[in-house]
């Protein structure tokens, strides 16, 4: 009988989403907070076979803390390699041995496509915003593709301002069309309401699963596009023991996680 | 031939206004000892490049010195948007900086071309994205999208960058510029092989013979180097691998100061123009922080095996 702590906080059950989608043996890229967190829970439970790496160019790192950055310090000691962006962008991910790779977005499409560059027109810019970074390849290259993203009409888009990064585009084949290879592409987002996967004929998102205390119609309220609900719809697993005894044991002890709080992920 | 010299002698003598700069580090090895003595010699309509901009790039666009910035990305990581950045793009203040945008692969394997004497490199990203759509001063070369010449497949061929001067900073060098690094190295390596002189700022110099000693962690060798500059503390805010930490008080420090025009302008004043060099730069940090704080940020030791190269 699967134990279950009723303590939790949202972006711990998100954190655990993410760790749930990684299978053993995977390398992931990850690169600062949920992913890193993720990844690292799969790999204590369940994935302990997953290699992860962080696109500056470090392979297999062994931090004694949350990485902060890609570029962290904490992640030099102890990694099995390190070189630069064009060993793990180049080497790892455009040669195609990279399976899921974690992005997160100001602003989120129905066809997973992702904006981190700017918020209204881009040679007049309401909000400029970072930019792709490693955003782009890892969308255009990983195998499967999870998103971060807070469950709201203002980031969550029928079509986002600009695509940085590509995930299906405008519909199905679409990728393919452009020459992404084809294996690729979004595998899912996951909210701080719910869990999406996405639909690989229509190209589109759809509910899977509604965090403990989200509704369907909640979901349905908050989302920006017509909404398509599985027919194995359900309440999303709450974070077990064993997934909160490794994020506050041994991955988070400071639990640097409840800065998630306070960006939103509630 | 010694090429040790001050980073002044080096950025007044190899940084020109319009030059093209590549700039090394993300957080790790940013060579700041150099770039704020370029802000102290008002060196102007500067274009800067590399993948993963930071508060280094921040502060240059906010000093009004750069004309153009080909990147891919500029935040202050934990401390959010660049804020000289966002007043740059959203508001023209000082100006506003023409962008050219690419990405985490294209960038650095456009650099990797340059430093190969390719003329340009096919990539396997961008496609489908609005990168694609919008074009800044390199026009239609930004890109061309071809079908591949080997089985028709659609490809998108990037040009080769070469700057004409690139700062790095790093672990150690000789006095002839054999320069050696160590921990993660973003596109610092290609990017300084890229250009057409390379100016060395390092931790510490030692002797060629030391060089010899692990010859495989040179990432530059002497031939490329115009400058070679010792400065200790040198990439502080930002840290190097076996000698300090990051100093995440001082980023959250830039974030605040940098949050307004006139902020910004105190921060250049207080660590930047009324600062000579880096020596004085260090004492300022212990005078306000305290040593306490300074001999925080020292990184431990914890040796490697030594390698040996002998047969």
């Amino acid at each position: 009988m699967t134990e279950h702590a009723n303590d939790y906080i949202k972006p711990e059950l998100m954190a655990c989403c993410g760790a749930r989608e990684i299978q053993d043996g995977d390398v992931v890229i990850v690169g600062t907070g949920f992913p890193t967190m993720s990844a690292n829970i799969a790999k204590h439970l369940h994935a302990s076979g997953a290699v992860m790496m962080q696109e500056s160019g470090v392979i297999d790192a062994r931090p004694n803390r949350p990485a902060l950055s890609v570029g962290d310090p904490c992640l030099n000691p102890g990694a099995a390699m390190i070189g630069g962006l064009t060993d793990i962008m180049g080497m790892c991910l455009q040669a195609g041995l990279v399976d899921v790779g974690f992005l997160s977005g100001s602003q989120v499409d129905k066809f997973g496509n992702i904006n981190t560059t700017v918020i209204g027109d881009y040679s007049c810019p309401k909000n400029r915003l970072p930019g792709s970074g490693g955003a782009n390849p890892i969308g255009s290259l990983a195998k499967r593709t999870l998103i971060i993203a807070l469950h709201d009409k203002r980031r969550l888009a029928e079509r986002v301002d600009f695509i940085t990064t590509p995930g299906y585009i405008n519909g199905p084949k679409a990728r393919e069309q452009w020459g992404l290879p084809s294996n690729t592409g979004p595998h899912c987002i996951i909210t701080n309401k719910a869990v999406m996967h996405f639909d690989k004929e229509t190209g589109e998102a759809y509910l899977v699963s509604f965090h403990p205390g989200s509704s369907i119609e909640e979901i349905k309220a908050h989302t920006p596009w017509e909404l398509r609900i599985s027919k194995d719809v359900h309440e999303t697993e709450p974070p077990r023991d064993d997934e909160l005894k490794v994020i506050r044991e041994v991955l988070d002890p400071h639990r640097m996680i409840k800065i998630y709080e306070q960006r939103g992920y509630v | 031939m010694s090429k040790v010299m001050t980073s002044k002698e080096a950025v007044s003598r190899f940084i020109q206004d319009g030059t093209f700069l590549y700039i090394g580090g993300y957080v790790c090895r940013p060579p700041f000892a150099i770039i704020h003595e370029i802000i102290r010699q008002r060196k102007k309509d500067l274009t800067i490049t590399r993948s993963n901009a930071a508060d280094d790039f921040d502060m240059l666009i906010g000093a009004g010195l750069v004309k153009r910035f080909i990147g891919t990305f500029l935040s202050l990581g934990v401390y959010g948007l660049g804020r000289c950045y966002r007043r740059s793009l959203e508001k023209g203040i000082p100006h506003i900086v023409e962008v050219e945008e690419y990405t985490n692969l294209s960038l650095p394997m456009m650099l990797m071309a340059g430093a190969m004497g390719m003329p340009f490199v096919p990539v396997r990203d961008m496609l489908g994205s609005d990168l694609m759509n919008v074009k800044s001063f390199m026009g239609e070369n930004k890109y061309k999208k071809i079908e591949s010449p080997f089985d028709g497949s659609p490809v998108l061929l990037v040009p080769a960058l070469k700057p004409d001067v690139a700062i790095i900073h790093v672990q150690q060098a000789d006095e002839n510029g054999n320069a050696q690094m160590w921990g993660i190295g973003g596109d610092c390596q290609y990017g300084a092989n890229a250009a057409a002189k390379v100016i060395v700022s390092c931790e510490r110099i030692v002797s060629r013979e030391t060089i010899g000693k692990d010859p495989s962690r040179t990432i530059v060798p002497a031939m490329k180097v115009a400058a070679v500059v010792e400065e200790p503390f040198g990439s502080h805010p930002g840290y190097t691998p076996g000698f300090y930490d990051v100093d995440f008080s001082f980023g959250y420090i830039y974030q605040q100061a940098s949050n307004t025009v006139e902020g910004f302008e105190a921060f250049l004043k207080e660590w930047v123009y009324d600062i000579p060099d880096r020596n004085v730069y260090t004492q300022h940090y212990i005078q306000r922080f305290g040593y306490g704080a300074f001999k925080k940020l020292a990184a431990k030791f914890d040796y490697s095996y030594p390698v040996s190269y002998a047969y």
